[in-house]
């Protein structure tokens, strides 16, 4: 299915609140996709605020940016920066000295469409909040991926851009829940998987447990899933495993129950 | 022993997990809805006087939004007064 040029899929990647980890799951999913032998293009709109470049670690090489390639001062190939590391990974960077009103949802929907040719999966990284850059990301995309981390304000945020998503005619809208922390779940003290989905009634695409490794990873500007000892990146790996469409079981984040929650689990009345 | 343990475990209920549950399920409910709490007290008001003007109410009227999945509805009970 994924070398057929008809079939290529665009995928945004959105959340409604900032710093919920859009930007590490685009990169490192897409990047995961690429080590699979899949062609993979990220687009970072995230104009006038880019970091898709730094998480990767190409931000040297970039040249041109997407608002170059729509003003027409640059091919889209020219501004296309191919990441070495994987076989056919390739982003188009955002601009840092303009804003979301520069571009319009129109112009991304041709560049996507050109891309569409060279590309099996088209990542966009959105910006948060729900103005211009948010309506610039989604009108292109054919499924959308939700960020969220298991916090209140996260998950309002959350609801409200599903909202906007199925008010905009997407039917295939899958959530990824970041920084997972079970000990605090254990304890009481974090909305747990089954709470996310109970609020936000929409499937599971992945869970990403908490991970210091991708703090470390991302000062180095190298993906996490190049580290195999990373509880992130077998998650972000598994991520990707799903979006081809083999099926993948949630990770069980509770390999070594502690004495203490055995006793617990036994006296849940459950 | 196992009383004590349960209490224990109950205690949970009143969890900051719990709480983030009962308060993401209000705010949820109204963010969907486009409502608020003045707006549902104001609703509740008049669907009862509407009421009222035609035929007599008996016991406690009540009006909530009820949601299942992503669906919210007006759920209006209101118990009339028999003949």
């Amino acid at each position: 299915m994924n070398n057929n040029e008809n079939n290529s899929q665009v995928i945004v990647v959105t959340s409604g609140k900032g710093g919920v980890g859009k930007t590490t799951t685009v990169a490192n999913v897409s990047c995961a996709l690429a080590r699979m032998g899949h062609k993979v293009a990220v687009m970072d709109l995230d104009i006038g605020l880019k970091k898709l470049d730094l998480i990767l670690g190409l931000e040297n090489r970039v040249i041109y940016d997407i608002v170059q390639v729509i003003e027409g001062e640059c091919t889209l190939k020219q501004a296309l920066v191919k990441d070495k590391r994987f076989g056919h990974l390739y982003m188009l960077p955002a601009a840092q000295t303009r804003n979301k009103d520069d571009i319009t949802p129109e112009q991304v929907k041709k560049i996507c469409d050109e891309m569409r040719k060279d590309f099996d999966y088209i990542f966009i990284d959105c910006p948060a909040g729900i103005e211009q850059g948010f309506r610039n990301a989604i009108a292109a995309a054919d499924k959308a991926i939700v960020v969220t981390n298991p916090e209140v304000s996260a998950v309002r945020d959350a609801d409200r851009i599903i909202g906007m998503l199925e008010s905009a005619q997407f039917k295939d809208i899958k959530l990824i829940i970041n920084r997972l922390r079970i000990d605090m779940v254990k304890t009481g003290n974090m909305l747990s998987i089954d709470d996310l989905l109970e609020h936000l009634c929409i499937d599971l695409l992945g869970v990403v447990p908490e991970d210091k490794n991708v703090v470390i990873s991302t000062n180095k500007g190298e993906p996490i899933i190049l580290n195999e000892r990373s509880a992130a990146a077998t998650a972000f790996n598994n991520i990707a495993r799903r979006i081809t469409g083999e099926k993948v079981d949630i990770q069980d984040f509770e390999e070594n129950p502690s004495f203490w929650s055995k006793i617990k689990t036994l006296f849940a009345g459950k | 022993m196992i009383e004590f343990l349960k209490k224990i475990y109950s205690r949970e209920n009143n969890s900051s997990r719990a709480q983030a549950n009962e308060r993401l399920r209000i705010v949820l409910a109204h963010d969907r809805a486009g409502t608020s709490n003045q707006l549902m007290e104001t609703l509740k008001e008049e669907i009862i006087q509407v009421i009222a003007k035609h035929v007599e109410i008996a016991g406690t009227p009540e009006v909530t939004i009820i949601h299942e999945g992503r669906q919210s509805a007006l759920d209006i009970n209101i118990p009339l007064k028999g003949r």
